[in-house]
């Protein structure tokens, strides 16, 4: 029997279902109908003008996913189960977008909208490339859609839909109920650690980056399939270049965001779901430089080509890991299975199949020569250069990969115990190799160079990276290892000698710059994350006790974390700190830590304040986040690692009085007598014979008698009167008094006749539970070469891309 | 024999070793049993053992903190940690641990822990609020 569901808004989900299925349907005929505009060349542009109306209409049904999807969760449409999932009501509208991608659906619609963006700047402008280079776009646009189709085909569902139903997709009795809506107050809310405005910018650049990926496979695919070998490098250089900088720009994004986030504590971690990233970039990279070697001297072809195509064929497999939930017990941040896991290795499938069978098919046509090269060339050593890259890459693959290698064999093989320490060991070499190389490349003339010539230029820069290695380590403190040194000494290489270059380009050959000011920023890029890497120290070590960590004696480690007490001044390091208070805003709490540095004299040469925060989610617990204090030459980064549970947790009902004070001491006093308590003490004054109790009438026989007290604190005198009466006929009661200010309540409790003395009872209030904090800092030496390193890469790789975009208009 | 072909064999040389080296590197999923055996450290995956007390006090040292967990096989083993308890971790689902024995106690100097967070386990929770019949 069909339920009559109260309250739903099924327009906007079948709206956007029908959109995905019109995006899936118009992409194939696209796909179909470039492959027909292609073979039948240009003399029929029927086939071609299908196509474009057809990836039109393909962009327009991405738009219109997306529109829908934005409507959902926009109005907080919790029958959905993508808005009930990823957002909640009190989301502000920036957070929103992200909460758009946080999920593996909308994150699958960012990459086919930006696919569907370069598919139309390609209409406007690949000219004769249009019709093959679209035909590949197109069959990827159709992979793409089809992963968010959501439909049942022969029994297995194909894709996640986002607009699927929350009672579809999960089981609950509440389903049962026609007002089920109604009982469904929130959805789950964002993951507080996407909460970051880094969280609104990256996603979209790093997909536009895996995006444009498919750009230089499709025309190097194109160039196969229509035998144009050689035309194709020329138009798929700025495509190229423009994919490097984007994927770049958004793993530096990620880098960031890491850092300044999240409490990983540092900016690149190894971790699987970030090597899956930076894997294509690199091939990419190379493929670039091996496209350049054979524009220029004809060597070279098939690596340009494979390392084009592998490059895409690595994005797929950097989503097939990422997505399909085969990373799980190596990564931390990967997306868990969506049931898409055969999904995501057939599309990885289809591509390497078109790679392959296309080099099969134009393998004996393609312009390999038979020449050797020199060895003082530059396409030689750009050939060179390639090929180590692509090793650190296999090396990076074959140690990620492990996982998979286990799926593929049974076997149960665990990744590096210290995944750091293992592809440092391995990518330090492969750094140290491939800057030395860019620096002295530069140097090369394509074809061939006078050996003789070329030794003398190198040598100035040689002579002057040396000097300059020295003085670095030495300031940097990075002797420890002789690796190290090699490295800064590489890096530094490669800064001078591109830097001469540039210098060079300053004068008149501008066309060089771009590639100086790209090597240079490389250089420096290398050397920050080296000198940060290598030299961070974690400065809230925890060795004042003497008391060793416990089962910890042997290995005498002693712990990254420091307990602190509310305003009580620790030293750490250099710096004296203290942590002050804490303020809550929204569902964040933000502690305020005193950092202050004491010169000789005593005096405070430097202070700061940082913010670190924690956010007491009620789904995920406890969420750090760092706050650091940016130095021009280091950072100090601190974050909590735990912190006091919140105030008003032991407030329960049915305590008394009694139970806020410690147990009472008891006094016989007389007049003029002093009693002492922990901080200070009380003088008896007197005795009040005519005390006045308030609501009580006293008659004749009543004594009520106060006792005059002088309570001396360290702040101040107060005076207190406590009551003893003595109600004819009945029990003595008496009245104490507080005292709050010192903590005090004193009772007059007796009255002892005989040896003519007083009972005082006082009552001192327990000490308030101070709050404390744990926390971890961590200084960061030299961190900002690193980034202003990324940031001149980026500048570098756009120059790079006006000239290769120049030189298409005027070849 | 080109220069080009002698260097790609030499490069496809040093891949090779790069990805035995990669094995060498790596470590092994072991139970508890396993790990009195050796001293090199090794994965260990399991589950927290929730009925036994979990010790945590930063007052009194910032950087320890024991558990007892059981293993796959179902060994039990008091797990100590030199570091802050991880948020969340009793309701962790399943504990990765990297480290080795030493004694009778599990020395981690890594937890990876799978939560059954509303991040990755659709169960829906209805509201405390339900609808109240209205009052006439």
């Amino acid at each position: 029997m069909d339920i009559q569901f109260v309250g739903e808004h099924l327009l906007p989900g079948r709206l956007g279902q029908f959109f995905i299925i019109l995006s899936f349907g118009s992409a194939i005929l696209a796909a179909v109908s470039y492959y027909y505009a292609t073979i039948s060349g240009a003399f029929d542009n029927s086939w071609r003008r299908i196509a474009r109306i057809a990836t039109w209409l393909n962009t327009t049904a991405v738009v219109g996913i997306g529109a829908c999807l934005f409507y959902i969760i926009y109005n907080h449409l919790f029958e959905y189960h993508y808005a009930w999932a990823h957002s909640s009501k009190a989301l502000p509208v920036y957070y929103i977008i992200s909460s758009f991608w946080e999920g593996q659906e909308g994150s699958f619609w960012l990459w086919t909208f930006w696919q569907g963006v370069l598919a139309n700047v390609l209409i406007w402008r690949a000219k004769s490339w249009e019709s093959p280079v679209l035909t590949i776009v197109m069959v990827s646009q159709a992979m793409l859609s089809s992963m968010l189709l959501g439909v049942e085909i022969f029994g297995t569902r194909v894709g996640s839909s986002p607009f699927i139903l929350l009672r579809s997709a999960i089981e609950a009795p509440i389903f049962a109920r026609p007002d089920y809506l109604s009982l469904i107050a929130d959805g789950n809310g964002l993951n507080p650690l996407l909460q970051n405005y880094w969280m609104v910018i990256h996603p979209p650049t790093l997909f536009l980056g895996f995006a444009s990926m498919i750009v230089p496979f499709a025309y190097a695919i194109a160039g196969l399939w229509t035998k144009r070998f050689h035309e194709w490098t020329k138009p798929v250089m700025p495509w190229a270049l423009f994919a490097v900088m984007i994927l770049g720009t958004g793993i530096v994004m990620g880098s960031f965001w890491a850092y300044e986030a999240l409490n990983f504590g540092g900016f690149w971690a190894w971790d699987p779901v970030e090597n899956a990233s930076i894997i294509p970039w690199l091939t990419l990279i190379a493929a670039v430089h091996v496209l350049l070697a054979y524009k220029h001297s004809g060597h070279s072809y098939f690596t340009a080509t494979f390392l084009t195509l592998i490059s895409f064929v690595l994005v797929l497999y950097a989503s097939f890991l990422t997505r399909s939930g085969i990373l799980g017990e190596t990564s931390v941040h990967a997306f868990t299975d969506l049931g898409m896991f055969w999904h995501l290795v057939i599309d990885v499938l289809i591509f390497a199949a078109i790679a392959v069978a296309f080099l099969v098919w134009r393998w004996k046509e393609l312009p390999i020569t038979k020449k050797d090269e020199e060895t003082y060339s530059r396409e030689f050593w750009l050939f060179i250069g390639a090929l180590v890259l692509t090793v650190a890459c296999v090396q990076i693959i074959s140690s990620t990969s492990i996982p998979v290698f286990n799926a593929m064999f049974g076997t149960k093989v665990a990744p590096p115990v210290e995944p750091v320490q293992h592809y440092n060991k391995w990518q330090v070499p492969f750094a140290i190799v491939i800057a030395l190389i860019s620096g002295f490349a530069q140097f090369l003339k394509y074809k061939n160079t006078d050996s003789s010539k070329f030794f003398i230029s190198i040598v100035v820069s040689l002579v002057a990276a040396a000097i300059l290695t020295g003085i670095l380590v030495y300031i940097t403190k990075v002797y420890s290892n002789p690796m190290f040194i090699l490295l800064t000494f590489a890096g530094l290489f490669s800064i001078i000698a591109n830097g001469k270059l540039l210098g060079e380009a300053l004068k008149g050959k501008w066309k060089l710059a771009g590639s100086a000011v790209a090597h240079i920023g490389f250089g420096l890029l290398l050397i920050g994350a080296l000198v940060a890497a290598a030299t961070n120290k974690v400065i809230s070590v925890n060795n004042s006790g003497p008391i060793p960590i416990k089962g910890f004696e042997k290995e005498n480690k002693s712990g990254e974390n420091l307990m602190m007490y509310q305003n009580e001044p620790i030293k750490m390091d250099k710096y004296t700190i203290t942590y002050l208070n804490d303020t809550t805003e929204g569902p964040n709490t933000y502690v305020k830590v005193n950092y202050k540095v004491y010169d000789k004299d005593g005096k405070v040469s430097e202070e700061f304040n940082l913010y670190p925060n924690v956010q007491i989610n009620p789904k995920m617990g406890l969420i750090a986040s760092p706050d650091t204090k940016h130095y021009i030459f280091h950072d100090v980064y601190t974050h909590l690692s735990s912190i006091a549970p919140p105030e008003g947790n032991h407030d329960h009902e049915g305590h008394t009085d009694e139970e806020n004070y410690l147990d009472p001491s008891t006094h016989e006093v007389n007049i003029g007598d002093t009693v002492r308590y922990k901080t200070g003490f009380i003088v008896v004054k007197g005795i009040n014979k005519d005390a006045k109790i308030k609501d009580i009438s006293l008659n004749q026989n009543d004594i009520a008698v106060g006792m005059a007290l002088e309570v001396n604190t360290p702040d101040g005198k107060y005076d207190a009167e406590p009551i003893y009466l003595l109600k004819a006929g009945q029990q003595p009661v008496d009245f104490g008094k507080n005292v709050d200010q010192a903590g005090l309540k004193l009772r007059f409790t007796k009255i002892d006749p005989a040896k003519k003395t007083l009972e005082l009872m006082v009552y001192q209030k327990k000490p308030a539970e101070k709050k404390w904090i744990v926390l971890k800092a961590i200084v960061f030496p030299y961190i900002n070469l690193f980034w202003a390193g990324s940031i001149i890469m980026v500048v570098g790789f756009l120059l790079s891309i006006f000239r290769r975009n120049k030189e298409l208009k005027t070849a | 024999m080109k220069k080009s072909s002698i260097i790609g064999i030499i490069i496809i040389a040093i891949a090779i070793g790069v990805i035995i080296s990669t094995y060498a590197d790596s470590s092994t999923y072991a139970n508890f049993s396993e790990a009195v055996k050796t001293q090199s450290e090794l994965h260990v995956v399991g589950n927290l053992n929730k009925q036994k007390e979990m010790v945590y006090n930063p007052q009194e040292d910032a950087n320890y903190f024991a558990f007892y967990m059981k293993d796959k096989s179902g060994v039990e083993c008091k797990v100590v940690f030199n570091g802050t308890k991880p948020q969340d971790f009793e309701k962790s689902e399943q504990i990765v641990l990297t480290g080795k024995m030493q004694g009778d106690e599990f020395h981690a100097s890594k937890i990876l822990m799978k939560c059954p967070s509303k991040y990755n386990k659709d169960q829906v929770e209805v509201s405390a609020h339900t609808a109240q019949p209205s009052k006439i």
